[in-house]
């Protein structure tokens, strides 16, 4: 089977399930219907795993080969004025994994909410919602996939509206709930506020490249940049403010980027994703951890090469500025899922703050070894939310290992992998540890060696010789690419040159360094600095959760005796738990780093990515390290300065809170004024709601006073004077008039009802009584227009001498 | 064969006649098989749309055309002069299967009132769909305008006698509304028949293709010099026309009436005023305003965009804050056919594809929201949003259907409000026009404030808990349900495979966008 056919398939069949269960569910019933769903998953699991194997066996020329084809096989959906819209597979290393990755964490979360929701779908009055959860994981599935392999921004779009659609249900599933359909309706709002901005995004890569597909746009977008055409030379006046060129630029991709923070719920529209926590937790595991809220990096991964580089500087300030509250706020939340939902948040950050410090590669790694231990660390959760009586708040919890072991363990093994456990020096450790060291290394790079670099950019400025060594490295990896693209190519290349070019030719390595860096606003310190210091706050309050609920003494003892592990649910545990060792060494690294070539290649672009994480990569089976020089890289004293955060953070909070929590509490006090404004999430809920969402509902009361006031006022005082004026001929009627709702308008209203009635009656008249009245008179019109097909001619007569008045009006 | 759309036209007066000979109980029996008739009659007229030979000749080829002279009276030609193309033909197809199933929903007549008989309600019914078809299939301007005409008084009625509360008043105001759009097309049409005339220095027309393609008179219209009273005569017709149009639509600020309309009207006859009427108005714009004055249309861009998004961001606003559900949907009718306006505004292909594909899928979203307000309303007896709840929990099927289309009418990608929306907006970004960029982002945030009035009125209507006063609500039955199947369909298959609804206009369209690109250019250049 050909790789898209099995990746188009993958997506059609949990569509195919959706409307069977849509229409059938409710007779399948509980369990039979979640059945339908995970053997959907499990059929588009296996074929992405048929692709995921197939593809690693090819050679890169295969691989592409195989890209052009898929390209070749885009059929046409619409036309957009003259503008063909192509819909197609987009096949490359980046869908291939992360296809993988989506398809087996939903397969494993469908398998843990088989029992799951058996507990916590029938408490709406008896009503069974168990079909219906699965329906739409199903409908959820088929979304998310389909974003993954789209090639057009325009599909890309209609996938995502398409799974915040899902997002909203799943969220507002409870919905006899207020706060549960309260959260789905925030969520898809503020989303949709997102959206907006994406929608003129689009609208800027529509107008200015000219086309909806993402190669097409980046291609276009490259040969604008060189040439200074399109987008460069264009100039917009947007109320008033004259955009042009370069800004331009940047602002298309920061409105494309306007959908990331949306969905990946970035400052300022983060405030979602805790109130989504209303769903249920095998939801939270898999839309609002592993994979959806994770589309928004993914987007930008996409859109990556229609960004200039103060539009990657941008999302790197609104990543570093997330990932710095959040984590923050984590600190004194006690939901358990709330914990964990600011936490992704921060982890969202660090990615969103990778893309936005060009470490892409390390930006995707993060995304996928997070999708996995934070899925566990939530079904891990969803076990001890199910084994403590849907008791979530971690203070009442405490001593929970000898209950729940297994839980207990894997949860553990979540915490060492987000806290980044790793150890220096021996090159081992967790997918955190490797993924968000990388950012931290580039983002380094960025704020402190490349001042220094464009320094000596001056001295080593010869375009000509940069171009042609650049031009003859190109040629070597990248030869589908148009002749005119290969002079531009960014430093990228490094991430994907051969091994012996990378430490053969080390004087075009730096002058593609140094050519690049011109180009670069360098990173202030504090967005080094945010990162290093929040990457010592995250093992802090994962620990703190981890430890409040599983150690210690039990502090409720009505929690602590109820709680039991179901044994139901451990097989996805474990496979998580495998899955991330898993993905932390093999398989998804060198994957995503081959995808890096094409998907980064823009001259606009920062390419330094390419040149950190290269270093890290020794081959050395399928084990990932650490090895370069020591003494010559930041990631040495980096490695043992993050290195031991996680030692660090998770010591501090088990010292913490190794008695309890008093001496929390004495620090709470200490500090209460901070604690306050943590706890009120900083905020932020309060200012939206009573700033905007206030504001929103006044204006819809003022516009429709407005309305009722000012313009049916008029309307209905235009008939009143003109009833006056003909009441001076005519008789007073007496007025059966309704009381109005609108008090200010009552007098008006009665003027306008009385004419109403007044012109009513006169039409009414012939027609007193019965309604075959009506009809004949109506029938007797239409006969009249009937006969008047047949030549009647005194009627004719009658409109040429009406028409004839009305010209010597008109033309005198 | 030549006669088949005259017979599609005239074929519901034959049933309007059989209902009044007929007994009454047989009423509704005779109007469902008749309605049903002439939406398969009017599936018989697809063929040249889809294999292409529509599209073969310039602007007015028209399929199924028939004129004969019908008028001829000092040097007075009026035609009896009907056909087809891409423009009128998926309006029709519309028109049809929105009164069939409108005929559907007017089953259980005796259950809403009782102290009138059916006999009337489904004559004017069938005569109200005559004047739609005949309306949409004229091409003789004033057959267009009794057509206008002959639909309005049915309408008058079956507001305001099987009305609401408040029929009297919404009827006469939606009479007056569009009687004085009317006077105003009236003026205009003789306007243009006597300016025609001087053009070819010969007898006038009235024919709305001829105004276009005879060069003469084309040039006559849109020339500086040609005056009507003291006014430059393009702009001055334009306007007029305009706002004959606009009332229909309706475009602020002449939209009052239609609020006021819906809530009296009964649910049949909403979902034919949302899903058709409006549609008149629009259809309008495009076969009468623009290709006839694309001078006067491109000078006056800026308003007609101006009032769209008005449109758009205004009846939005007011959707918030609405407590009657019904008027809440009307509402929402405003600010949804402000992107049919914003589309034609920006006078491009895009924005007419757009602006043509959202006054289809309003067609067939907003009579889906108003049969889902009347079918609840059938049961509840009242439309207050803030004492429903919990109805989704009661009602699980019809709850479905309910997301469904209320999701179709929020712009959910996937379904047919989508399509129209994310055309109208980036091509709205993509016209020429100096202003037009701020215009999409103004319009553009409207899909937030939709997100906003849809989403919180789902929250009171169907979500959250039950409440004792709907319980024992029987769920949508088989009618209810049958009726609201083909529409829920069409906004899936609209939305997923546009380009078979695009590919029934868009030969037209690029014929219409070939008419006024000489007169758009000039603007662009300022």
């Amino acid at each position: 089977m050909e790789y898209t056919t099995a990746l188009a398939l993958g997506v059609l069949i949990p569509l195919i399930s959706f409307t069977l269960l849509a229409f059938t569910g409710h007779k399948l019933g509980k369990p039979r219907s979640s059945y339908v769903a995970l053997l959907a998953i499990g059929i588009s699991c296996a074929l992405s795993t048929y692709v995921l194997l197939g593809w690693l066996g090819k050679t890169p020329d295969e691989r592409e080969a195989l890209a052009a084809q898929a390209v070749a096989n885009q059929f046409h959906w619409a036309d957009f004025g003259n503008l063909a819209i192509k819909v197609g597979v987009k096949l490359d290393s980046l869908t291939v994994i992360m296809y993988f990755m989506v398809t087996f964490i939903a397969f494993w979360i469908h398998f843990f909410s088989i029992g799951y929701m058996e507990g916590h779908s029938d408490e709406v009055d008896g009503v069974s919602k168990y079909h219906r959860f699965f329906t739409y994981l199903s409908l959820f599935c088929f979304s998310m996939l389909g974003l993954v392999i789209s090639s057009s921004l325009l599909f890309l779009f209609i996938f995502w509206e398409l799974v915040g659609l899902c997002s909203y249900l799943l969220i507002g599933f409870y919905f006899d709930r207020k706060y549960a359909s309260d959260a789905g309706m925030k969520a898809f709002i503020t989303n949709r506020v997102g959206d907006f901005g994406f929608i003129i995004g689009l609208a800027m890569v529509v107008l200015f490249l000219g086309t909806f597909d993402l190669d097409e746009a980046a291609r276009a977008f490259a040969h604008q940049f060189n040439t200074g055409t399109g987008i460069f030379e264009a100039s917009v006046n947007l109320f008033g403010w004259h955009v042009s060129g370069g800004t331009l630029a940047t602002l298309m991709g920061i409105g494309l980027f306007c959908g990331a923070i949306g969905k990946s719920a970035q400052f300022p529209l983060h405030v979602w994703l805790p109130d989504a926590m209303a769903g249920p937790t095998p939801v939270s595991a898999l839309i609002h951890a592993a994979t959806m809220v994770a589309a928004g990096v993914y987007l930008v991964a996409r859109v990556f090469r229609l960004l200039t580089p103060e539009a990657q500087f941008f999302i790197a300030c609104i990543g570093c500025i997330t990932l710095t509250i959040t984590a923050l706020i984590a600190i004194v939340q006690t939901d358990i899922k709330k914990v964990l939902a600011y936490s992704t948040l921060s982890q969202l950050g660090y990615m969103i703050f990778g893309m936005g410090v060009g470490a892409w590669v390390a930006a995707l790694f993060h995304l996928m070894t997070h999708a996995f231990f934070k899925a566990m660390l939530f079904l891990g959760s969803g076990q001890v939310i199910e084994g403590c009586h849907h008791e979530q708040d971690i203070r009442k919890m405490g001593g929970l290992r000898k209950k729940m072991p297994v839980t207990c363990w894997t949860f553990f093994i979540g915490v060492l992998a987000i806290a980044g456990f790793g150890i220096p020096g021996m090159h081992l450790g967790l997918g955190g540890y490797f993924s968000k060291d990388e950012i931290l290394a580039v983002a380094y790079e960025r704020a402190f060696n490349l001042p220094a670099l464009k320094e000596t950019d001056a001295a080593a400025d010869d375009a000509g010789e940069h171009a042609h060594a650049i031009g003859r490295r190109r040629i070597t990896s990248d030869r589908s690419k148009p002749a005119s693209n290969i002079a531009l190519a960014s430093g990228v290349e490094a991430a994907h040159a051969p091994a012996d070019a990378h430490h053969g030719d080390h004087r075009t390595g730096t002058l593609e360094k140094v050519g690049i860096a011109a180009r670069l606003p360098a990173l202030p310190p504090i967005m080094f600095w945010l990162p290093i210091i929040i990457a010592y706050v995250t093992p802090f309050y994962m620990m703190r959760c981890w430890w409040l609920t599983f150690c210690g003494k039990p502090r409720d003892h009505h929690v602590h005796d109820h709680a039991h592990e179901s044994w139901k649910m451990f097989l996805p545990l474990a496979v998580l738990a495998i899955g991330t060792f898993y993905c932390s060494f093999a398989t998804f690294r060198p994957l995503i780093h081959d995808a890096a070539a094409a998907a980064t290649n823009s001259p606009a672009i920062v390419a330094i990515d390419g040149e950190a994480h290269n270093l890290e990569e020794a081959g050395a089976g399928a084990m990932l390290m650490l090895n370069h020089a020591p003494g010559k890289n930041p990631h040495d004293w980096l490695a043992y300065g993050v290195g031991f955060a996680w030692l660090i953070g998770m010591g501090f909070a088990a010292a913490l809170y190794r008695n309890g929590l008093a001496a929390a509490e004495r620090l709470r006090r200490r500090f209460a004024l901070i604690h306050t404004a943590l706890d009120q999430k900083l905020y932020f809920d309060h200012l939206y709601d009573g700033v905007l969402v206030a504001g929103t509902r006044t204006l819809g009361v003022v516009c429709y006073w407005f309305d009722k006031i000012f313009i049916d006022g008029t309307v209905n005082g235009v008939a009143m004077l003109t009833r006056w004026i003909g009441s001076f001929s005519g008789r007073q009627l007496d007025m059966p008039v309704q009381r109005g709702d609108w008090g200010l308008v009552d007098a008006v209203a009665n003027g306008m009802a009385a004419t109403v009635l007044d012109i009513g009656s006169q039409i009414r008249r012939p027609q007193s009584g019965r309604i075959r009245t009506y009809v004949c008179i109506t029938a007797g019109a239409a006969a009249v227009a009937l006969l008047a097909v047949l030549y009647f001619d005194q009627l004719a007569a009658g409109i040429d001498w009406l028409v004839t008045r009305t010209s010597t009006l008109a033309q005198g | 064969m030549e006669h088949i759309l005259s017979w599609l036209i005239f074929l519901p007066l034959i049933g309007a006649v059989l209902v009044l000979a007929a007994p009454a109980q047989m009423a509704r029996s005779i109007t469902w098989v008749f309605t049903f008739g002439v939406f398969l009659l009017s599936c018989a007229l697809f063929g040249p749309f889809l294999d292409g030979r529509a599209w073969d000749g310039g602007y007015g080829t028209m399929q199924f055309e028939y004129a004969i002279p019908w008028i001829d009276v000092g040097g007075f030609h009026i035609r009896y002069h009907v056909g087809l193309d891409g423009l009128s033909f998926p309006l029709i197809i519309l028109t049809t299967l929105i009164t069939w199933l409108a005929a559907w929903a007017s089953w259980n007549f005796e259950h809403w009132n009782v102290n009138r008989g059916p006999k009337g309600y489904f004559a004017l019914f069938l005569l109200l769909e005559t004047g739609v078809l005949g309306t949409f299939a004229a091409l003789d301007f004033f057959l267009f305008y009794i057509f206008w005409e002959v639909m309005l008084l049915p309408m008058y009625f079956l507001i305001g006698v099987w009305g609401g509360p408040r029929k009297e008043y919404a009827a006469i105001k939606f009479f007056i509304y569009t009687l004085a759009g009317s006077v105003l097309m009236l003026v205009a049409l003789l306007a243009m028949y006597y300016t025609s005339a001087d053009a070819v220095a010969g007898p006038g027309t009235f024919g709305l293709i001829e105004y276009v393609t005879n060069p003469a008179i084309h040039e006559m219209f849109n020339s500086e010099t040609t005056t009507f009273l003291s006014w430059k005569f393009g702009p001055a017709m334009f306007v007029m026309l305009f706002i004959a149009f606009m009332i229909k639509v309706p475009v602020f600020p002449f939209h009052t009436w239609l609020p006021d309309a819906h809530v009296e009207a009964p649910t049949p006859i909403s979902m034919i005023l949302a899903g058709i009427l409006l549609k008149l108005g629009a259809y309008g714009f495009f076969r009468v305003c623009y290709p006839i004055f694309p001078e006067a249309a491109s000078q006056l861009a800026f308003y007609v965009a101006l009032l769209g998004v008005i449109n758009i961001i205004y009846g939005a606003f007011c959707c918030l804050a609405q407590t009657d559900f019904k008027r809440l949907v009307a509402y929402s009718s405003i600010s949804h056919m402000g992107y049919v306006v914003l589309g034609a505004a920006i006078m491009t292909t895009t924005g007419f594809q757009g602006a043509m594909f959202q006054v289809l899928a309003h067609g067939i979203s907003s009579p889906m929201c108003f049969f889902l307000v009347g079918v609840i309303y059938d049961r509840a007896h009242h439309r207050d949003l803030n004492r429903f709840g919990g109805l989704w929990l009661e009602m699980p099927r019809y709850g479905s259907l309910a997301t469904l289309g209320f999701f179709a009418s929020l712009g959910l990608p996937g379904l047919c409000g989508f399509i129209g929306e994310i055309w109208v907006l980036l091509g709205t970004w993509s016209a020429p026009f100096t202003w037009a960029k701020p215009m999409a982002v103004i319009s553009a945030f409207g899909v937030v404030l939709t997100a906003a009035y849809i989403l919180w009125m789902i929250q009171r209507v169907y979500l959250g808990k039950r409440k004792e006063e709907y319980a024992g609500f029987p769920d949508a039955d088989a009618r209810e349900t049958a009726i609201l199947i083909p529409m829920a369909l069409l906004a899936i298959f609209m939305g997923i495979l546009p380009k078979y609804t695009f590919d029934l206009m868009n030969g037209t369209i690029d014929r219409v966008y070939e008419i006024m690109e000489p007169f758009t250019q000039v603007a662009f250049g300022g």
